[in-house]
């Protein structure tokens, strides 16, 4: 489904981040950005998504496990912090060998995103697998989708 | 988990069947160290279970590709995407050192480990300075 969110994308792919955030340095395109906007590529990295019940958020942070990362939401920010350990071999033993990229992100994160108003943060759940989180909250009840019978007259 | 890396000593003509078939593909960040006998790669792929990856070495380039398999209900709609995509994918030329048929992978809450063994007679040794 996020696949076919183009919308979002204006870029084909990942492998024109680099590019995209010199130009967006080089050239900023003078419309406002969303005040908690990141560029692309911070870890970890955040789709939302929305049903007629529940907001669903899903937080792609391969490498932790259900207990490195907190999930907390206030009004209708939900903040993630968390702690990705270094792999193995970049330790201090091996840290003699070389070293030819290193581009995943680890150490301390803290991301925070704005998420519609009304949702019950009483309710949520979060379920992880395979290194994705995915973070349900449903609507309040007086907010959901509601189908109005017409009534014969 | 040898049995994930698929061996086509073959070459076979260059066909981009990867592209054509999903123009959308993420590339996975990855580290990529060296020991003394082996390199060592390390790829995020969220998302990705043992089942929907695929790691490939043919005429000398490893390609890992991955579809990311969530659980979503039907009737989302999206709000905000930094993940537009269905596929990892990215590739690497090998060096003739790496002794291909022992190439060995794991893949752990979608951080995919692949260790990449040197060939015996490539493998680092400390040449010991003799006393006069």
């Amino acid at each position: 489904m996020f696949g076919d969110l183009k919308r979002f994308d204006t870029a084909p792919s990942q492998r024109l981040d680099w590019f995209r955030q010199l130009i967006d340095e080089v050239f900023p395109d003078g419309r406002a950005a969303d005040i908690r906007a990141v560029p692309r590529g911070s870890f970890p990295m955040i789709n939302v998504a929305r049903s007629d019940e529940a907001v669903h958020v899903y937080v792609f942070a391969a490498g932790l496990a259900p207990d490195d990362l907190s999930i907390d939401i206030q009004d209708n920010v939900l903040t993630l912090r968390g702690r990705r350990e270094p792999v193995a071999g970049n330790d201090e033993q091996s840290r003699a060998r070389p070293v030819f990229r290193r581009e995943r992100a680890c150490g301390e994160f803290v991301r925070a995103i704005a998420l519609p108003d009304g949702l019950d943060a009483e309710r949520a759940e979060a379920r992880h697998a395979n290194g994705v989180f995915e973070v349900v909250l449903p609507k309040r009840e007086e907010l959901k989708a509601r189908r109005i019978e017409v009534q014969v007259a | 988990m040898n049995e994930v890396v698929h061996q086509h000593q073959q070459s076979q003509p260059e066909t981009q069947r990867s592209d054509s078939r999903e123009p959308v593909a993420l590339l996975p960040a990855v580290d990529i160290f060296e020991h003394a006998d082996a390199l060592m790669l390390i790829a995020d792929m969220p998302g990705v279970t043992r089942d929907s990856l695929h790691l490939e070495v043919d005429n000398n380039v490893l390609s890992l590709e991955g579809e990311i398999q969530l659980s979503m209900p039907e009737g989302l709609t999206a709000l905000h995407a930094e993940v537009s995509g269905q596929r990892f994918a990215r590739r690497f030329t090998l060096s003739h050192e790496v002794e291909s048929e022992a190439i060995s992978a794991r893949i752990d809450n979608g951080v995919l480990s692949v260790t990449l063994p040197k060939k015996d007679n490539h493998r680092v040794r400390r040449i010991e300075v003799k006393a006069a």
